[in-house]
């Protein structure tokens, strides 16, 4: 904001330096690095499982391990769908765990995203 | 004889009898899907509340959203068993059966929308009071989970009414 403050009063006279510093503001304001590749892969991981598991282990196991007994392949369904829950509480877990550890090496401070960008 | 029989059997199987079979259906999906709807928003803002602060709490704080897609397909499931219970009118669909269908719609469907709502409510303040005390987030799992099973129930029951249906 003080940087598109500063640049105002220069903005008619050079028309370069704008530009320059206009970049310099869209690469410090971009946020896309902040969100690190592992936990995008995540969520992205964990969103597919929650569409295509327990309808697809629906649907697969209906007519070959259940025998078209539907309740048990839906039960199954249910079941896949509370172990996709379980293994994202783990994962999360997991990284709670990791942070609680790095945050008793820093301090009990709130950690900016320049922090945890360093972290992953 | 033939007559009496089959005026029997459009009793026990009449013309109205596939209307509560999919009324069931879709109140498993309508109830069922707002309740996840319900649960997924409210800690939704809250979410979006602690990521303000706090951006490497957002992917511990997904976990009501998680649950919240958990009810829906619970719904999902009941509604794909009653569908793949139901046929085009040559084949008999009893009345009981409709009832039946729409007793394991109507379980699963308001058992979702009751988690659904202690989802929401839970994880809003969940997440929020885990920004400030670390220590909050097994009691915020726990409690959610007490929540979602809720709707596990509602579908138990669901799929016992199903199966009943089918024998």
């Amino acid at each position: 904001m003080s940087t598109l403050q500063q640049r105002r009063p220069t903005a008619p006279t050079t028309g370069s330096p704008n530009e320059k510093i206009l970049q310099t503001n869209i690469g410090s304001s971009d946020t896309t690095p902040l969100v690190a590749s592992n936990v995008i892969r995540t969520l992205l991981l964990f969103t597919a499982a929650m569409v295509i598991c327990p309808i697809g282990s629906y649907f697969v196991t209906v007519n070959t391990i259940f025998r078209g007994n539907s309740t048990f392949a839906g039960g199954f369904a249910a079941l896949v769908a509370n172990v996709v829950l379980i293994g994202y509480v783990v994962v999360a877990w997991k990284d709670d765990v990791e942070d609680g550890s790095t945050k008793s090496n820093v301090g009990t401070g709130v950690r900016g995203p320049a922090e945890g960008k360093k972290e992953k | 004889m033939a007559s009496i029989l089959a005026d029997v059997d459009s009793q026990l199987s009449p013309k109205f009898a596939p209307f509560f079979g999919m009324a069931g259906i879709a109140f498993a999906m309508i109830f069922g899907c707002l309740g996840a709807a319900y649960g997924t928003a409210k800690s939704g803002i809250g979410i979006a509340g602690v990521g303000t602060y706090r951006p490497d709490l957002i992917m511990k704080s997904l976990i009501p959203v998680v649950m919240s897609g958990i009810i829906a397909v619970y719904a999902l499931v009941i509604a794909v068993l009653i569908a793949g219970d139901m046929a085009p009118p040559p084949e008999t669909y009893s009345l009981f059966t409709g009832f039946m269908h729409l007793a394991a719609g109507l379980s699963v469907g308001l058992s979702g929308l009751a988690a659904g709502y202690a989802i929401g409510i839970v994880g809003d303040m969940g997440v929020r009071c885990y920004m400030q005390q670390s220590r909050i987030f097994v009691g915020m799992v726990l409690i959610l989970i007490f929540g979602e099973v809720l709707g596990l129930y509602g579908l138990i029951v669901g799929l016992i009414l199903n199966s009943k249906s089918q024998a």
